[in-house]
């Protein structure tokens, strides 16, 4: 067995004894049971149960979320966009598209991180919704609640609000909050407005300027200069809050470090940081200040987080670092697969090559898409993603459609047309199969034939012929007229629906009252052997009527043939299998209906070769 | 309870235990409603099986009384639709073939025997035996996924493609043994796959993802999991890997239904999933393990033992 970086997790099913007792499983399409059985290895099987559940295990349960709902959606529609960019563009367009691709990943997740703000979540997404919370929400409702106030620098977060802003670097806000400390206290005025000051002129980097990094550089240092003098000058001495804002403008790291708690967390560490000491940081020292900054700030109290590890394989460019440590602390795949689907985009992924899968991207798309069709609509999604996999994807497809519960007529429509679409015939047929049977047990013949018909199979269309046929035997008429009058080339599918239809045929030319027409249909459906021999009977006693018309309408020719029929018919007597008393009394018919038959044949026959002979005479 | 099966959409469920009975329950939307007690075995029950929906809700279960029962539902009540008593020990598997093959029926025995229904129609099924498959006895049977031989060539509608129908089958004498129908519709020991040393539990041939290589996962006695795969569309070669080996009985392994994967429960009273990792090792990715403690799984009451 090779090394694992992690124990694989536990999942402790509840039970109330833990004694020797075996665990049963079985898979079902996207979940997995498991209960206690009765057997003990160690002792006689015991007849009273432990436990008496049966568990269900669901891996996927993110999918049922309400929330995540609405990602997944529009998370698929911006997967399915980039899929199709594909090859058109090159360079610099193909680069901006990434891009957007990208930041349209990001402010879904932004949307839907904001909705979660009213509902509870998992100890992960706790830390970044604190993150949205505190520094994007939170402080806007702060800085609008004190600036409210009546006497805002009498508000008591006052001084933790300047604090937050300077952290974040937001100077102007910061700055309109001193000068109203400024305005109302004239002792601290002076002081206010020299830190006003030295916030406004800090040098930043800002795009679209021809400034280059040496000149900010520079810049910078002759500011960090002024803000150091100011302080070893006492110039903020008297006032203690005023005094930490410029160590932490300094990026002084005690001063920051007294601050965790409104920094909350080392990455917001590591920026304010950046921001007030190494403004021009290149990002191949990121991963130098992010670790320094993990250290300092945990300051050996907790270890890292999963989230950290995440962050910190980020900071190191380290992608395959970052898949991975999301792969193992996420709950479902939607990140990685997505994040790992546009790296390779970008091509930045130097695909692994795995057994199953054959590449990451494909590999981890796998798995999000399986997870999706264990969701009763979901599985919509799923199909797109598994489109996109060309390896197996396909296959995966193919095993996980058929297992969609058909519950209503228009899922099973839906999922045909999915099928159909991509010509997975096995599938359509399976399904058509399942379908027909179901329309069989309930009665609905029609139904049952239209499956079959749309399945292709020759068999259950002719297993529902026969169902039509014995229907007609026994009461007289037809179901589900309008079907077989419509059938049309589909006939062709089985001997016996085509005799079906043909059937029908007969029946309405006869209806019709084109009398000629329907007596040659129906001795050709005997002498072309498309009619079973056990409907020869119905048949010939369907020609009873026409044989005994006024005019003739067999000829000649054609009631010989019919003579032929009726002869090879009684003389493939008797009928073996059925018990005696039964084949008495039908004997009894049968031979009265023999006889019948035979008599009308003989006066057909008869009126025919007088009139076909009298024809030639006038 | 000895086991437990969903049906092919998950939202049925049917138990079968040691108080002869077979129930079936309405598992949709984390409900449990029972919709079936099916009584009509006279030992224990140790295992059912789920035919194709396209056959109608038909399931199988297998006992200790020798008898194999089928069951299908009709207009709404289960009723048992055949009764197979061709043994002459305790029936201990059963396995339904893929639906592609029609409606067939492995059973394996403690007399040694497997037997092969087919359903033929009107109620009729037919027996084919391969008397003696395992000595002592067999304990296992799993059907190969159905693969259409030369389906580059299209077929004639309404013909069916001609299947080489396989399955394989574990047994009291340590041995994996592999099953091939011949032209003829005799059934022909194909190969035999050594490496366990003591019974063999149970086999479970992995569902195709369309490569043509084939795996077949089997677990003993010996506390052993083995994976055997063969590369060539022949059948020919097989050859095993070690998954684990357990400190106790391993009982039963099964595959998900993309095959990727391969659940396994043993002795230590844990259910562990393992999954193949990018250099062909075999990895555990989770243990399932019975005890103390919360987890967010959804509870559906099973049946008490009524003995």
């Amino acid at each position: 067995m090779e090394e694992l970086d992690g124990e694989p997790t536990v999942t402790l099913i509840p039970g109330v004894n833990s004694s020797k007792k075996q665990m049963c499983f079985d898979w079902g399409p996207g979940e997995m049971l498991v209960c206690e059985t009765s057997f003990n290895k160690k002792e006689k099987s015991e007849t009273v149960p432990g436990c008496p559940f049966i568990y269900i295990i669901r891996k996927d349960v993110d999918v049922y979320s309400q929330i995540l709902r609405k990602l997944f959606n529009e998370s698929h529609g911006i997967f399915v966009g980039l899929q199709r960019i594909e090859e058109e563009l090159t360079g610099k367009s193909r680069k901006a598209q990434l891009v957007r691709v990208s930041k349209n990943y990001r402010s879904v997740i932004r949307a839907c991180m904001e909705e979660m703000h009213q509902v509870a979540t998992g100890p992960l997404l706790l830390h970044l919704l604190d993150w949205v919370r505190l520094h994007v929400c939170e402080v806007d409702n702060l800085l609008a609640d004190v600036l409210g106030s009546e006497n805002p620098r009498k508000h008591e977060s006052f001084w933790k609000l300047v604090t937050i802003l300077v952290l974040q670097g937001r100077l102007d806000e910061a700055r309109q909050m001193l000068s109203k400390e400024a305005d109302s206290s004239p002792t601290s005025a002076g002081m206010c407005r020299i830190l006003g000051d030295l916030m406004r002129t800090m040098p930043v980097l800002s795009p679209g300027t021809t400034q280059t990094l040496t000149e900010l550089e520079l810049k910078w240092q002759h500011w960090h200069e002024e803000c150091e003098r100011h302080l070893q000058d006492g110039t903020f001495a008297s006032s203690p809050h005023l005094e930490s804002l410029c160590k932490i403008m300094l990026g002084d790291e005690a001063a920051l470090l007294e601050q965790k708690e409104l920094l909350n967390n080392w990455y917001h560490f590591l920026v304010t940081r950046l921001l007030y000491s190494h403004p021009t940081v290149k990002p191949i020292d990121l991963h130098f200040y992010a670790q320094s900054s993990l250290d300092l700030f945990l300051g050996g109290e907790s270890s890292p987080e999963p989230l950290d590890n995440i962050l910190m394989a980020a900071f190191e460019f380290d992608i395959h670092q970052v898949i991975k440590e999301c792969s193992i602390a996420l709950s479902n795949w939607w990140f990685v697969a997505h994040l790992t689907d546009l790296l390779d985009h970008c091509k930045l992924l130097q695909s692994h090559n795995l057994y199953f899968g054959s590449n990451m991207r494909e590999f981890l798309l796998l798995e999000y898409a399986s997870g999706l069709f264990a969701h009763h609509s979901l599985w919509q999604l799923g199909v797109d993603y598994f489109d996109y996999c060309p390896e197996l994807g396909r296959v995966s497809l193919e095993l996980h459609i058929e297992r969609i519960p058909l519950s209503t007529e228009q899922k099973a429509l839906k999922v045909l047309r999915i099928c159909e679409q991509r010509q997975m015939t096995e599938q359509v047929r399976s399904i058509c199969k399942i379908l027909a049977m179901k329309a069989v047990r309930n009665n609905r013949l029609g139904s049952a034939l239209s499956w079959s018909i749309r399945a292709k199979d020759a068999a259950f269309a002719t297993l529902v012929s026969d169902r039509f046929l014995r229907d007609y035997c026994e009461r007289g008429c037809f179901s589900d007229l309008d079907l077989i009058d419509n059938l049309g080339p589909a006939m062709m599918l089985s001997d016996r629906l085509t005799f079906l239809g043909k059937y029908r045929e007969f029946h309405r030319l006869y209806g019709e009252k084109r009398f000629v027409d329907a007596a040659s249909l129906l001795l050709s459906l005997m002498t072309s052997q498309i009619a079973p021999r056990s409907f020869w009977m119905t048949l010939l006693t369907d020609a009873l009527p026409l044989l005994e018309q006024k005019q003739v309408i067999f000829s000649a020719e054609q009631t010989y043939e019919l003579m032929r029929c009726l002869e090879d018919l009684t003389s493939g007597r008797p009928v073996h299998g059925e018990p005696d008393a039964q084949r008495l009394q039908d004997d009894d018919i049968e031979t009265t209906k023999v006889e019948m038959l035979r008599l009308a044949l003989a006066r057909n026959l008869a009126r025919a070769i007088i009139k076909e002979g009298s024809l030639e005479g006038s | 309870m000895h086991d437990a099966q969903m049906d092919y959409y998950g939202t049925r469920l049917a138990t079968c235990s040691s108080d002869r009975s077979v129930k079936i329950f309405d598992v949709r939307n984390g409900g449990q409603i029972l919709i079936a007690d099916l009584r009509g075995h006279e030992g224990p029950v140790w295992q059912v099986a789920w035919a194709h929906p396209m056959y109608g809700n038909i399931l199988a279960s297998c006992s200790y009384d020798r008898k194999v029962i089928i069951w299908k539902e009709e207009n709404g009540t289960w009723e048992k639709t055949h009764e197979h008593t061709g043994h002459d020990s305790s029936v201990n598997s059963v396995c339904w073939a893929p639906h592609d093959y029609g409606l067939i029926l492995a059973c394996g025995s403690s007399d040694g025997a497997i037997s092969l229904l087919t359903y033929t129609g009107e109620g009729q099924w037919e027996v084919k035996k391969i008397n003696n498959a395992h000595t002592i006895g067999c304990n296992a049977v799993s059907w190969a996924p159905a693969v259409v031989p030369g389906s580059l060539i299209d077929q004639p509608s309404g013909q069916k493609p001609n299947y080489i129908k396989k399955f394989a089958s574990g047994g009291c004498d340590n041995l994996v043994k592999l099953w091939k129908e011949e032209e003829d519709g005799q059934w022909k020991e194909e190969q035999k796959l050594e490496a366990h040393s003591d019974w063999v539990r149970d086999v479970a041939w992995a569902p195709s993802i369309g490569l043509p290589t084939s795996t077949i996962a089997s677990c003993s006695q010996d506390g052993r999991v083995f994976i055997w795969t063969c590369d060539d569309a022949s059948g020919n070669t097989w050859s095993p890997k070690l998954l684990h080996k357990f400190n106790d009985v391993v009982w039963h392994v099964s595959w998900s239904i993309t095959a990727n994967i391969l659940a396994v429960s043993g002795g230590d009273n844990k259910v562990t999933l393992w999954k193949e990792s990018v250099d062909g090792q075999w990895v555990c990715i989770s243990d399932v393990n019975k005890g103390q403690g919360s987890v967010s799984t959804s509870v559906t009451e099973g049946q008490q033992n009524e003995q």
